[in-house]
């Protein structure tokens, strides 16, 4: 499924993600606040899932970017399609979604090395407009570990 | 593990996300020279443009873009391509959408998308472009068909 959307939505999106990524690194870091991180990777997640399964424009993210910035700023200069944001969103819900299970499991360093990883991934997106279906979607394609259609 | 340590693995994880940013953003869009590449075989290719098959190259160059269906950069690097042949002449852009063509993804060794061809009146493979091509990257490939 794929929208014609603004492109400066999902990197407002992952610029709040990437903020929680880091406070959850930071979080996880101590034994004290390793719970609170736990939780905050479980909403990270979940928001990652949202975004994977009803795309961009349908996520919290999206509706703040829709009525609080987009109004501020001039229109774009084209519109992107939805399916490589939706696609970067699926991969954010499998790091974070590990991390997070590790974590039920006991494998608690799991906590803040998955969500590192996925503020690795983030920040890029925001910051550099890092975009990872371009980057990684053939390659996983050709190593046959996808097999469905976007 | 004290706060301030934590802050400083949090700061050097910053740090380590701008450097890769920065790294990729200076390598992406580049042309690599090829000696000696093949001569794209256009039967084999079998690419589309404007609803017509290709069967010729570009009579000065052809920059052969591979795309795939979750890139978004590849719709900006199309219409830059596009315009391009619109205002050069002899000029040809050829577009394959590669997602379902994983033989030509192995052929040519591409794993990102764009991946740009860049190839001779005869259709020799001259440069290659991995990710969306800067323009001086363009005007420097076009410099050197230049006739």
């Amino acid at each position: 499924m794929s929208t014609p959307i603004d492109p400066r939505g999902p990197r407002f999106g992952a610029a709040i993600t990437a903020t929680l990524l880091a406070l959850d690194v930071y979080l996880g870091l101590d034994a004290s606040t390793l719970g609170a991180a736990h939780v905050l990777l479980g909403v990270i997640t979940v928001g990652f899932l949202w975004g994977a399964l009803r795309g961009p424009a349908n996520h919290p993210y999206g509706y703040l970017f829709k009525t609080l910035v987009r109004p501020r700023l001039a229109a774009p200069k084209e519109l992107e399609d939805s399916a490589a944001p939706q696609f970067a969103q699926l991969v954010g819900l499998l790091v974070a979604g590990t991390g997070f299970v590790l974590g039920i499991f006991g494998f608690s360093a799991g906590i803040p090395l998955a969500a590192a990883a996925a503020f690795i991934a983030a920040f890029l997106n925001a910051a550099f407009d890092y975009c990872l279906g371009c980057q990684i979607y053939l390659g996983l394609k050709r190593a046959r570990v996808i097999r469905w259609k976007v | 593990m004290p706060a301030e340590f934590r802050l400083n693995l949090v700061f050097g994880l910053i740090a380590l996300a701008a450097g890769l940013g920065l790294f990729w953003r200076n390598r992406t869009g580049r042309a690599k020279a090829i000696d000696r590449g093949e001569i794209v075989d256009l039967n084999r290719l079998q690419a589309t443009k404007a609803g017509l098959p290709v069967t010729a190259f570009g009579k000065r160059v052809t920059f052969l873009q591979f795309s795939s269906e979750t890139c978004s950069t590849c719709k900006q690097t199309a219409r830059l391509l596009e315009e391009l042949e619109q205002t050069a002449e002899d000029v040809l852009h050829v577009e394959v959408d590669i997602t379902n063509r994983l033989d030509l993804a192995k052929k040519f060794h591409v794993i990102q998308t764009p991946t740009t061809l860049v190839l001779d009146h005869t259709g020799r493979v001259t440069s290659r472009i991995g990710g969306a091509p800067k323009q001086s990257t363009i005007d420097q490939q076009l410099g050197s068909f230049a006739i």
